[in-house]
């Protein structure tokens, strides 16, 4: 292409020239071009392949909206080359060919297999054999795919983040009609917030005349405050959040009204050939000849069915093309005052015309015209050919309502405007221009500041007189005839056949839709999932339509009878990237994560967590523990404090054994229960005064047990009040035999075994940090979990690594804490246990006490349970044999699976395997043999209803 | 027994939960009042053209905090003059940077100081700061100075607290200092922004230089 | 799902603010006497196709229950309020 001489209003700046790269050649663009601009300027014809036939595909809409475009720029894929600024040094390369876009091999292989290859046919090939799929799949995605996703995250040089706008309206589309809406709005106290897709706002008035005024509209539209987001995608509608991408940025709007004028989508014409390059929109090649001052093509033919197309033949014609002929398939188009300006221009017009084909390889060179009978058939003999390399199509204009009907708007076909209008707009939700029907300029511009005002009157602004003036305006927009478009046939076709695409994203044809109704696809959203109609980047903007008139014309249905699709999001293509936002994950971390750093700890995720798993050796940090001492972070636990004079009863309402009985100072072990009686955290209840509790729950409970404690006293209305410490207290467990001797070297506490005894609990100062002290033994050996202000946390730490140098004591982590409490057979919720697991199943049943007052959560189910022996019981087990089976491995009744493995590790103190299953109750018996298996592997185990280590307690009450 | 437990009192000092993320961002570090403080990142000029031009976030985690429970009653006698009272619900209230700790029957006092990490955020650009990680309305007619905002920053539960123009206070779980210091420093350099010593956003003066 | 909720404490906030606690179901006073009534009573949900009487928690905020009638069509949400301050619940909820 050409440039022509300066255009009024056009974007480039002819002063100043960039230089970027096209599959590595260099090209040179203006300032202010688009890539696919300056790559058309270059005189490149041919964009990119087509999806599935790898056909070439040239310029169409020149706004963005179409797939034809899509390149591969500075590594990320599937960029819109004519939406996208170039920049200097900009590396971009062609997307979907091989070798190249000239000379496409897949091509060839396109057209062989393209006879052989019908709408369904990768359905119907590639299921069988199942296990050739991975094969099929690689050469399938070589073959289809748009563009290569860089591997890894270091070649995504892009950066993408959120940002939330709160504002009172949005307008989303910034054409005149949008412009007028925002400017009102925000005229009226608004706070406003308008975006657009293009480079900036002004829609199609931009390249259509009226350049200025939507300049001079934007101008004051800023100046009213409104902030206006160029280049940014409206993506759909979620309950009133629209995610606008722009760019880098994911705005994330939440306003109370919007205004949705987003225009309407000029629509090809259906016939044979009709993909060629220079086969290409009215609309689009205006703008590329006003914006970018291109001449679209030396020899142009137009073929439209409205005033748009006859409109667009006159702009051409004044910019400098030669007009070889303009053919509408208005009958009357010659009387119409638009076609008699042409004629009057001297421009060949045929009415009740169109183009039934065209000839060409890389680019149009031949388009055929006739007279169009009924279903679109060519009359007899008055086809005619035209030499050409431009075809400028207008096949009417659809309202592009995708928005509108995500919000809960009916799209419904109307007659007399002859086609589909969102109806019954929900609440809050206004719109205005072409999307509403009104495409005229001044209408467009009454629609939008009605549509403003409407906005900001809903938002309390403005009051009675307002309301008036609204009612006013209305009733003069009401009086506006809307736009009427007329219909093209479904297909339009002469003497020559060829492929007559509806969907150019998914290289889909007319053929494809009637074979699919034939096989009984004959419901438009059938017909779409099995056809793919509408499916590609372009969301059905040029398909939608054609499609559903190639069905009607197959169905002999109404348009209104076929209906639309499901209007879904996202309205335009984003990158996955932009919706994932930035790669950053809440993580808790205990206050003395730092030093397990330092000591080299594997951290891993645990919940909402980042633990030390261990510290390199996970068996010799577990002997260490039964040795001499270790200690292990246990921040991580939830911490509540439960307070007031019904503290007690409030506990003994939740737990199945009975608090309020506890002494201050000591210590009972609790399960929470649901109202089925399954258990759903444990932990330890300890007391600390009259009215005090501090309880603590298993580490990925806490929030669980927060909100379930709190649920019950929003219920019960109970004097007793409950606060979340999780996260402010650092707790460590010191742990072994000389854990009592390490102590008492950070305190003054009495800490022997009569002044402090087992599930004891203890206040004191550690090295002069005020702690509490609990006696428990989670991993078996005497043990003092201390919990004191995380802000002290590292330096309780450090003190007693300190203390506990000389006497062999070693930090051990999660994994290790597994091994030992596993030797005891204390169960960890949610591993040993599930949704199912009652305390009698799991061997707690001394924990339920049925005999106590209060109607705990719980009691009714484990009331009935326990008339009735479990089915299943969790029991303990060794392998003789060694063998060391996967957690979930099955256990056996006969041959029939009868329940799993819950937990097994090895033990390095017993040095041996255990571990803990459920297994059917007549096999929950001392010393019964029972068979697991595990992928294919048979293990044969034998159960152990004691703990593994120390059964009777003696070391831990030591 | 008591919960004092809960309270600093060590004989070293008390450190903030975003001390190994300030400290690995360059902090330079002054004892006060029995907390390790981050006092300066750069000289005290580029602090305060941060806080004036762009925006600045300080760690002042070391704010005592106390939760208040009790019913509406006793709550409302027990607010004293000094600090900043932000009632949570009916029931609850936070009382900030309070100088005694209020005494009543029936009234249940918390100490809350190393439960809540904060970071202090002010400067023109503040609120475009909050916009990349937070869904709080916090434009000035609908959060003005004095105003606590109880939601979701960067996915975890938080507070904001708008403390004067341009100026806002920031609580939330102090497990995730150190996540939420990479998320602020994250979106704010991005923006020009830059982490400031405690000083360079003091709460007396007003950070927008309006 | 995107809509937002009224926090009786907070104000107005995203959904994603909140934790779901299900449809309010009248506890039974007393123990129901067959496994069927206290089964049902455990798993039996109404599931209404309109409004619904719903317990949400502020989980990122003030950690309030309240509760709210939502319908389950269109995620409108009619009214929310603590639990002190909530309308009596219709005749057909409190006997069902």
């Amino acid at each position: 292409m050409r440039r022509l001489p300066t255009q009024p209003g056009e974007r480039i700046d002819r002063e100043s020239s960039i230089a970027f790269t096209f599959d590595g050649a260099p090209v040179s663009a203006y300032e202010g071009d688009t890539i696919a601009s300056a790559l058309l300027a270059s005189g490149r014809h041919v964009l990119s392949r087509s999806f599935k036939y790898h056909r070439p595909r040239g310029e169409l809409c020149g706004c963005g909206q179409c797939a034809n475009s899509l390149m591969q720029v500075d590594g990320a894929p599937g960029v819109r080359a004519c939406a996208t600024p170039v920049l200097a040094g900009m590396r971009v390369e062609h997307q979907n060919a091989w070798p190249s876009l000239d000379l496409d091999l897949m091509s060839a292989a396109g057209k062989l297999a393209s006879p052989f290859m019908p709408v369904g046919f990768y359905y119907k090939t590639f299921i069988r054999p199942r296990r050739l799929w991975p094969v099929y799949e690689k050469a399938l995605r070589h073959a289809a795919g748009l563009g290569r996703l860089p591997k890894r995250q270091q070649e995504r040089r892009w950066r993408t983040e959120y940002r939330r706008r709160h504002c009172d309206v949005l307008v989303i589309g910034g054409g005149i009609a949008g412009l007028c809406a925002a400017l009102r709005a925000a005229q009226l106290g608004a706070d406003v917030v308008l975006c657009d897709e293009d480079l900036e706002p002004g829609g199609v008035q931009l390249a259509e005349g009226g350049g200025e005024r939507v300049r001079e509209l934007a101008a004051q539209a800023q100046a009213a405050g409104v902030e206006i987001l160029s280049r940014g995608c409206a993506l759909g509608y979620f309950d009133g959040l629209v995610p606008v991408w722009q760019g880098d940025v994911l705005h994330q709007v939440r306003a109370r009204q919007h205004v949705a004028a987003t225009g309407a989508i000029e629509q090809p014409l259906i016939f044979p050939e009709n993909d060629l390059p220079g086969i290409m929109l009215a609309g689009g090649a205006r703008r590329l000849a006003a914006l970018y001052a291109l001449t679209p093509g030396s020899a142009a033919v137009l073929a439209c069915v409205g005033d748009a197309g006859l409109e667009a033949a006159l702009a051409l014609h004044a910019a400098g093309v030669r007009i070889e002929a303009v053919a509408d398939l208005r009958p009357d188009a010659h009387e119409l005052p638009v076609g008699a300006r042409v004629v009057e221009a001297g421009i060949a017009l045929l009415s009740g015309a169109s183009v039934v084909h065209a000839v060409g390889r890389r680019g149009v060179k031949r388009v055929t015209l006739a007279r169009i009978g009924r279903d679109g058939a060519a009359v007899p003999g008055s086809e005619q050919e035209l030499e050409c390399d431009l075809l400028a199509v207008s096949g009417g204009f659809v309202p592009a309502s995708s928005l509108l009907l995500q919000a809960g708007a009916r799209a419904s076909y109307d007659e007399t405007a002859g086609r589909f209008l969102a109806q019954e707009l929900p609440p809050g939700v206004h719109a205005a221009g072409s999307v509403a029907g009104y495409e005229d300029r001044d209408a467009a511009e009454l629609s939008g500041a009605l549509a403003g005002a409407k906005a900001a009157h809903a938002l309390g602004i403005g009051g009675e007189s307002l309301r008036r003036e609204l009612a006013e305006q209305g009733a003069r927009l009401q009086a506006l005839p809307l736009a009427r478009t007329s219909s093209p046939p479904a297909c339009a076709s002469g003497r020559r056949g060829g492929k007559a695409f509806v969907d150019l994203d998914e290289d889909v044809t007319v053929k494809d839709v009637e074979h699919a109704a034939l096989e009984g696809f004959d419901s438009i959203e059938l017909s779409k999932r099995y056809t793919t109609a509408t499916m590609g980047p372009s969301q059905g903007r040029f398909s939608q339509l054609p499609a559903v008139r190639a069905l009607a014309a197959k169905t002999g249905s109404q348009l209104g009878e076929i209906g639309l699709t499901t209007a879904r999001p996202p309205w335009s293509t984003v990158p996955l990237g932009a919706l994932a936002g930035r790669p950053l994950e809440p993580a808790r971390r205990s206050a003395i994560h730092a030093r397990h750093r330092e000591l080299g700890a594997t951290v891993r995720w645990a919940g909402e967590w980042r633990r030390a798993y261990d510290y390199g050796e996970p068996e010799g940090e577990a002997l260490a523990v039964q040795e001499s001492a270790g200690l292990i972070d246990v921040s991580t636990l939830g911490k509540l404090i439960v307070r007031g004079p019904d503290a007690g009863e409030l506990l003994d309402r939740l737990y199945p054994n009975t608090m309020s009985t506890l002494k201050p100072g000591r210590i009972r072990y609790g399960v929470l229960l649901s109202d089925a009686g399954r258990i759903t955290d444990d932990g330890t209840v300890c007391r600390l005064d009259e009215e005090s509790f501090y309880v603590t729950t298993t580490s990925s409970g806490a929030s669980a047990v927060e909100q379930w404690f709190s649920w019950w006293l929003a219920d019960w209305k109970l004097d007793a009040h409950l606060s979340d410490v999780t996260q402010g207290v650092c707790a460590v467990n010191l742990a072994g035999p000389r854990a009592r001797q390490i102590l008492a070297r950070t305190t003054d506490l009495d800490c022997g075994a009569d002044a402090f005894p087992y599930l004891a609990a203890r206040q004191a100062e550690i090295a002069g940090i005020p702690c509490l002290l609990l006696r428990i033994g989670f991993v078996g050996e005497v043990g003092y979990e201390i919990h004191c202000c995380a802000a002290h946390g590292e330096q309780l730490w450090d003190e007693l690594m300190q203390a506990g140098a000389e006497l062999g004591v070693r930090p051990f982590g999660l994994e290790p804490q597994r091994i030992l409490r596993l030797q005891k057979q204390h169960i960890l919720v949610g591993q040993d246990t599930d949704s199912e697991s009652t305390p009698y199943g799991a061997g707690l049943e001394w924990i339920v006490k049925l005999d106590k007052p209060q109607q705990f959560i719980g009691r009714w189910a484990l009331e009935h349970a326990a008339e009735r022996a479990p089915e299943q019981r969790l029991v303990g087990f060794t392998v003789p044999s060694g063998q060391l089976p996967s957690e979930g491995a099955v256990v056996l009744d006969g041959a029939a699976p009868a329940g799993q493995v819950s937990s097994a590790r090895r033990s390095p103190k017993l040095r041996s395997t255990i571990g803990m299953a459920w297994v059917p109750a007549s096999q929950a018996y001392e010393q019964a043999r029972i068979t697991i298996s595990d992928g294919g592997l048979m293990i044969e185990a034998v159960v152990t209803t004691k703990p593994f280590y120390d059964p009777e307690g003696a070391v831990l009450r030591a | 027994m008591s919960l004092d437990f809960l309270s600093v009192g060590g004989r070293a000092a008390a450190k903030s939960p975003l001390a190994a993320a300030t400290a690995a961002a360059g902090a330079s570090f002054e004892i006060r009042g029995g907390w390790e403080l981050a006092t300066h990142f750069a000289e005290a000029p580029v602090e305060a053209q941060a806080c004036r031009e762009r925006v600045a976030w300080a760690d002042v985690s070391h704010m005592r905090k106390l939760e208040l429970q009790g019913t509406a009653e006793q709550l409302s006698a027990a607010r004293p003059h000094d600090g900043v009272w932000l009632a949570l619900t009916p029931e609850r209230a936070l009382l900030l940077d309070g100088d005694e700790i209020p005494v009543a029957a029936g009234l249940h006092v918390l100490d809350v100081t190393s439960q809540l990490g904060a970071l202090r955020i002010g400067g023109p650009l503040a609120r475009e700061l909050f916009a990349r990680f937070c869904a709080l309305d916090l434009r000035p007619h609908v959060t003005p100075p004095g105003v606590l905002r109880p939601g979701s920053v960067a996915r975890t539960p938080g507070y904001v607290l708008c403390e004067a123009p341009d100026r806002y206070l920031m609580l939330f779980g102090a497990a995730y200092g150190a996540y939420l210091w990479e998320v602020v420093s994250d979106a704010g350099t991005h923006l020009g922004g830059r982490a400031v010593g405690v000083d360079a956003l003091a709460p007396t003066e007003t950070c927008s230089g309006a | 799902m995107s809509f937002q909720l009224t926090c009786p404490n907070c104000g107005v906030r995203e959904v994603t603010d909140f934790g779901f606690g299900g449809e309010v179901s009248r506890r039974p006073a007393t123990r129901p006497e067959s496994l069927r009534e206290l089964s049902a009573y455990n798993y039996f949900r109404c599931n209404a196709a309109g409004p619904q009487r719903e317990w949400w928690v502020h989980r990122s905020g003030c950690k309030a229950w309240f509760l709210a009638e939502r319908d389950t069509r269109t995620n409108a949400v009619l009214w929310t309020a603590l639990p002190q301050d909530a309308p009596p619940a219709a005749q057909r909820e409190a006997a069902s």
